[in-house]
């Protein structure tokens, strides 16, 4: 007889449905797959075939069709090892399975159901889709059943799975995950108070978490521009429960994470090295595009050490997801988009020796060597970053003298006010409001206007500059609590354009 | 040492061969301090008041200073190129190269027209710039500057090499004061060249304005923060922040004033004291 189980297969941040016939019937021995399934989907008949004799269940004696529809659709990966089984055990047992459930899983030789990417994506897309009940390998349960309203089966072996569903005995279903904020103390990895000195790129530091505003820290090499970009995620607010499932669905698409914890709270941080390679950072690969080191920044923090050295079409491909907040890729397995909405940390050497402007040792570069390394760094990408701010080189012994200063806690909780302000006032943060939202919620009185005018004049400021200077005014009144941008703080703002020449 | 060019057959744009009279080379760092960028502009200033021709090499910081100090004093001078005499480098001289010709003096190289900037062919520039000199003055220059090159081919053409002092905190002051401890002539204003040259008796009203007298109007509240700043070493918000026990949001907020009305200048490190207003630059 035929029996029909529904699953789903994955593209990008969305799901197809897919239907699994199985078909017990006459003719020579044979296990026939038909549905347009990839080689690793091939792989799974003996897997299935295996995994059901292995679990001491009836595999079909004769003839057996397995029918993945829609044809149309392309099916990639292990998932579909579990519906498969499962149609199978149904159609030579004559049963069908409940109604509005679906399932998802790999299967080993002996049976057992193993873990597969993206079981939170594929659980959310079927709530919405209407389905009631998910049967996931039990490592993946937690993360599934952070989706309300679904009936989570968490699967340990296929023949408790067939046990389950002819009621001989039924397998628990996974609790809701609760979305719990950790209220415990969470020590961020890395906190301000290990920097010493450096108070102007500190300072940056602090406007850029309050305002969402991307950041250049210029420097030579042993400056500490790792140590204090990775310092932003601790004076960053904790995630909001949808954006930490936003971030959790990337994750669960890279299959990365905790099977005990799946909703991390803490700001994602991610220092791609600069040789990684477009796909790496933007996202792709083969079939269906995987999603990137941006997305896996998303809400978080993307460092990117050594601007310079990263290859110019990677960086070219920043421009549209640092304007937008997200990316869109087309492969061979269709067109995805991502969410890649987050902080860009970048840090140079200001020059190839990286010792020009440092006052204890002498920059050895030929001009021309200069000239083409900032010419690398200048241009759309750098026309997108608001804070600019050079770090210095603090010598060893000096370090002691150095001030320590301020810890993360405190610079935190001006960010977070400084954001409260924001988001109550315009439901944004001051880096993505636009020209026309930036006049009506960030007036300017007549003197900050003259400032920010006179500026621009002397250094040619081009109207995507002149609009960056001027959120990052409103972020510098913000952080004063104050409801006006007064001249201080444009002119702080401006403090921030280490590049603007004069012209 | 190099094989030197016929002066007299060098590529030329503008009048050349010059008028008689000495030539005086002003060589330095292309990065220089607001410092060592004054000195050289009020050194060719004056010396073109007293009738010196002043050659530099038409590249930015020191020797772009000469010239247009040359050119405020109304004198006559002459940049000696490393590229083709129709290829200003860098590009942003251009003006400075047209207010040159337009000066009455000349763009000269021993390259062909249409060379373009090369590594290798700047040495050769620089004993050539020596070779039409009869005196040459280091400002400011780093270990290993092209500026010590065209004072080590002064040595060997028996022209006078001269230096002006700087900070001695100051990476830009190694070349020029090592030709000091190594017998260069020490100048302190323009007269210490004309000495040299044999126009010593020249008047000048006002050798080496000190700094004071070119007077910023600045507001009072300001003051405080510039009083911090030197004009040759560069200092960080931060630093100026913590001697005034200020926010550094404030000083920083504060400096930008100050930069917006030339009184300082920002470099990579820092901040330094203008010593020029910002507006006159070319
Ligand atoms: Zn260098």
């Amino acid at each position: 007889m035929l029996a029909s189980v529904d699953s789903c297969v994955l593209v990008g941040l969305e799901a197809r449905r897919v239907e699994v016939q199985a078909n017990d019937g006459r003719g020579d021995v044979a296990f026939i797959l038909v549905g347009m399934a990839t080689t690793a989907v091939k792989e799974a008949r003996e897997r299935v075939r295996s995994a059901i004799r292995s679990s001491q269940l009836q595999f079909p004696g004769k003839r057996l069709t397995v029918n993945l529809a829609p044809a149309d659709l392309r099916k990639e990966g292990s998932g579909l090892d579990l519906p498969i089984a499962v149609a199978t055990v149904l159609a030579v047992m004559h049963k069908a399975p409940p109604p509005r459930s679906a399932f998802l899983g790999e299967l080993a030789l002996d049976g057992s159901i193993c873990h597969v990417n993206g079981v939170l994506v594929a659980a959310s897309w079927l709530r919405k889709q209407g389905y009631e009940r998910l049967f996931v390998p039990a490592v993946d349960a937690a993360e599934a059943a952070l989706v309300e309203g679904l009936e989570v089966i968490p699967c340990t072996n296929l023949a408790s799975v067939i046990a389950h569903l002819t009621r001989i005995q039924s397998i628990e279903p996974q609790p809701l995950t609760h979305p719990v904020l950790d209220t415990g103390v969470e020590a961020a990895e890395h906190d301000l108070n290990e920097v010493h000195g450096q108070e102007e790129a500190r300072r940056a530091l602090e406007v850029a978490a309050a305002g969402g505003h991307h950041l250049l820290l210029s420097g030579p090499p042993g400056a500490g521009k790792t140590m204090l970009a990775r310092c932003l995620p601790g004076i960053l607010p904790p995630l909001e429960l949808s954006e930490a499932l936003e971030v959790a669905q990337v994750r669960s698409l890279l299959g990365d994470l905790s099977a005990t914890k799946p909703l991390d709270w803490s700001r994602p941080f991610r220092a791609p090295h600069h040789g990684v390679s477009m796909a790496g950072l933007i996202g792709g690969g083969a079939g269906v595009a995987q999603p990137g080191e941006i997305s896996r920044a998303h809400q978080g923090v993307l460092f990117l050490d050594e601007l310079a050295e990263f290859q110019a079409n990677v960086l070219q491909a920043l421009r549209q997801p640092l304007e937008i907040g997200r990316v869109a890729i087309t492969r061979s397995g269709g067109s995805v988009t991502y969410p890649a909405r987050f902080t860009l940390v970048a840090a140079t050497n200001p020059c190839p020796c990286g010792w020009s402007g440092d006052g204890r040792r002498a920059c050895r570069c030929i001009p021309a060597m200069v000239d083409a390394y900032q010419r690398r760094l200048s241009g759309p990408l750098l026309d997108r970053i608001d804070l600019k701010v050079g770090v210095r080189r603090v010598p060893l012994e000096a370090l002691a003298s150095e001030p320590k200063g301020e810890s993360s806690a405190p610079v935190r909780e001006r960010v977070l006010a400084a954001r409260r302000r924001q988001l109550d006032r315009q439901g944004c943060l001051n880096a993505q409001l636009k020209p026309s939202r930036l006049r009506q919620m960030a007036a300017l009185d007549a003197a900050s206007r003259q400032t920010l005018e006179r500026w621009a004049e002397q250094r040619g400021l081009t109207a995507r500059g002149f609009h960056r200077a001027w959120r990052v005014a409103r972020t510098s009144a913000d952080l004063d609590a104050s409801e006006h941008i007064g001249e201080r703080h444009v002119l702080e703002a401006l403090g921030y354009r280490l590049n603007d020449v004069a012209a | 040492m190099m094989s030197l060019p016929d002066v007299n057959a060098l590529h030329a744009r503008g009048r050349w061969p010059p008028p008689e009279g000495p030539r005086v080379a002003i060589v330095g760092s292309r990065r220089p301090s607001p410092y060592g960028e004054a000195v050289a502009e009020q050194l060719a200033t004056d010396l073109a008041r007293a009738g010196v021709m002043v050659v530099s090499g038409l590249a930015l910081g020191i020797d772009a200073a000469a010239h247009r100090g040359a050119l405020n004093g109304g004198g006559i001078t002459v940049a000696v190129m490393g590229t083709g005499v129709d290829v200003v480098y860098p590009a942003s001289n251009s003006r400075l190269a047209e207010e040159i010709l337009a000066g009455g003096g000349a763009l000269v190289s021993q390259f062909p027209d249409g060379t373009i900037p090369r590594r290798q062919n700047f040495p050769a520039r620089n004993w050539t710039m020596a070779a039409i000199s009869d005196v040459v003055v280091v400002v400011e220059a780093g270990e290993g500057s092209g500026a010590l090159i065209t004072a080590e081919a002064a040595l060997h053409l028996h022209k006078e090499v001269m230096a002006v002092p700087g900070s001695v905190f100051s990476p830009l002051s190694v070349g020029t004061h090592g030709l000091l401890r190594d017998g260069a002539g020490l100048v302190q204003n323009a007269r210490d060249i004309l000495a040299v040259v044999g126009r010593g008796g020249e008047v000048l009203d006002d050798p080496l304005v000190p700094p004071e007298r070119l007077g910023f109007a600045l507001r009072p509240e300001r003051d405080g923060i510039v009083a911090h700043l030197s004009d040759v070493l560069a200092l960080s918000a931060a630093d100026i922040a913590r001697k005034l026990q200020l926010p550094v949001s404030e000083v920083l907020g504060r400096l930008t004033a100050l930069e917006l009305d030339g009184a300082v200048r920002r470099q990579e490190a820092g901040y330094v004291r203008a010593l020029r207003r910002g507006k006159e630059r070319a």
